[in-house]
């Protein structure tokens, strides 16, 4: 598996766990949308949960309603945004504030 | 018990420290922290007869940035928050046809803009750890709405909605949010009221006496603990009968 691979499955885990979806993660497709008809059907509080989860987990900050709109499409949309910030991420001792 | 994370807003003040004091009292291991405006007293004395568990920090509860420092002090330290009490309040009494716009607002900003503001910052925190506690001291006058009292009975019934609202929208992550309506409390609020009034407030009251503060703390405290775990949106009145 790929690391791209690898990230997205990492990100369909953690939606199972925090989203407490009854699905596992296998079930969820890659560019499955999210919300919406014929979608995943998350609803705002998932959203908001997903947001936090990113932040906690990969340091991903989405800062407004317009950039979440953008990520959280499908898995595919956050294993993307996921990947540009680590890739962008400072080295260690460095900060600066990375958004999506 | 397992150790937990407590802020107290308006923790200077006679309920404050009631509360601030039954947190202390119910296990060793919790920590709280004491949110204070400008009068800080009461506080830096508890904080200093229970060093390395109680501590103050400056907290204007009606500023989104005085908030954002407090929660990350509290972060930097303990690297958690698992329990906000939102106990700041004031009230400017006046008939509404006398009341001035500068009194409606600062009355609605301390009492309801407060717990917004404090929900808000301490909510990324609450739901990363998909846990928290978050108890509003409201009042019966959101209820009872008094003459004389439209901009607080206001303001508490906002903070009643509010607390309802919420707690719809985060309880699946493990937060509950629970307001508790106080009537009389023998706290500093009420040291204005002449024997008269204090007579004719004490016949009004089933119980015929003022509650006193620790009397509201334990509900705070057992709202706060894992046997209330699944209580939420509740308004929890403590008024001797009066409703």
């Amino acid at each position: 598996m790929d690391s791209n691979a690898t990230l997205k499955q990492d990100i369909k885990q953690m939606m199972v766990e925090n989203l407490m979806l009854q699905i596992t993660a296998r079930e969820i497709g890659d560019d499955q949308a999210l919300f919406g008809p014929g979608s995943l059907g998350l609803d705002s509080v998932d959203a908001l949960q997903l947001v936090v989860a990113l932040d906690k987990k990969y340091g991903l900050k989405i800062p407004t309603p317009e950039c979440a709109r953008e990520v959280l499409q499908s898995v595919a949309t956050m294993a993307e945004a996921v990947a540009n910030h680590l890739a962008s991420a400072p080295v260690e001792g460095q900060s600066s504030p990375h958004t999506a | 018990m397992s150790p937990r994370v407590i802020l107290i807003t308006g923790a200077n003040g006679g309920l404050g420290q009631a509360i601030a004091r039954a947190f202390l009292q119910e296990s060793p291991a919790n920590l709280v922290w004491l949110g204070v405006r400008t009068r800080r007293d009461r506080t830096d004395k508890l904080a200093g007869e229970n060093a390395d568990r109680c501590f103050c920090l400056g907290l204007d509860v009606t500023r989104p940035e005085s908030w954002k420092q407090a929660v990350a002090e509290i972060l930097a330290r303990h690297g958690r928050l698992d329990v906000l009490v939102n106990n700041a309040g004031s009230h400017e009494d006046a008939l509404l046809a006398t009341m001035s716009p500068d009194s409606w607002q600062r009355v609605l900003a301390a009492n309801l803009d407060g717990v917004f503001h404090g929900c808000q910052a301490v909510l990324p925190t609450m739901i990363g750890q998909r846990h928290g506690r978050i108890i509003t001291v409201a009042s019966l006058s959101a209820l009872l709405a008094p003459p004389g009292q439209a901009n607080y009975a206001a303001a508490k019934a906002g903070v009643i909605a509010l607390t309802q609202s919420l707690a719809k929208e985060v309880a699946r992550i493990g937060i509950t949010v629970n307001a508790l309506c106080p009537g009389f409390v023998e706290t500093d609020a009420l040291a204005g009221l002449t024997a008269e009034e204090r007579k004719a407030a004490e016949m009004r009251i089933p119980m015929r006496r003022f509650g006193r503060p620790e009397e509201i703390a334990a509900p705070v405290c057992f709202l706060a603990c894992p046997d209330a775990s699944y209580i939420t949106g509740s308004v929890l009145k403590v008024d001797g009968g009066i409703l």
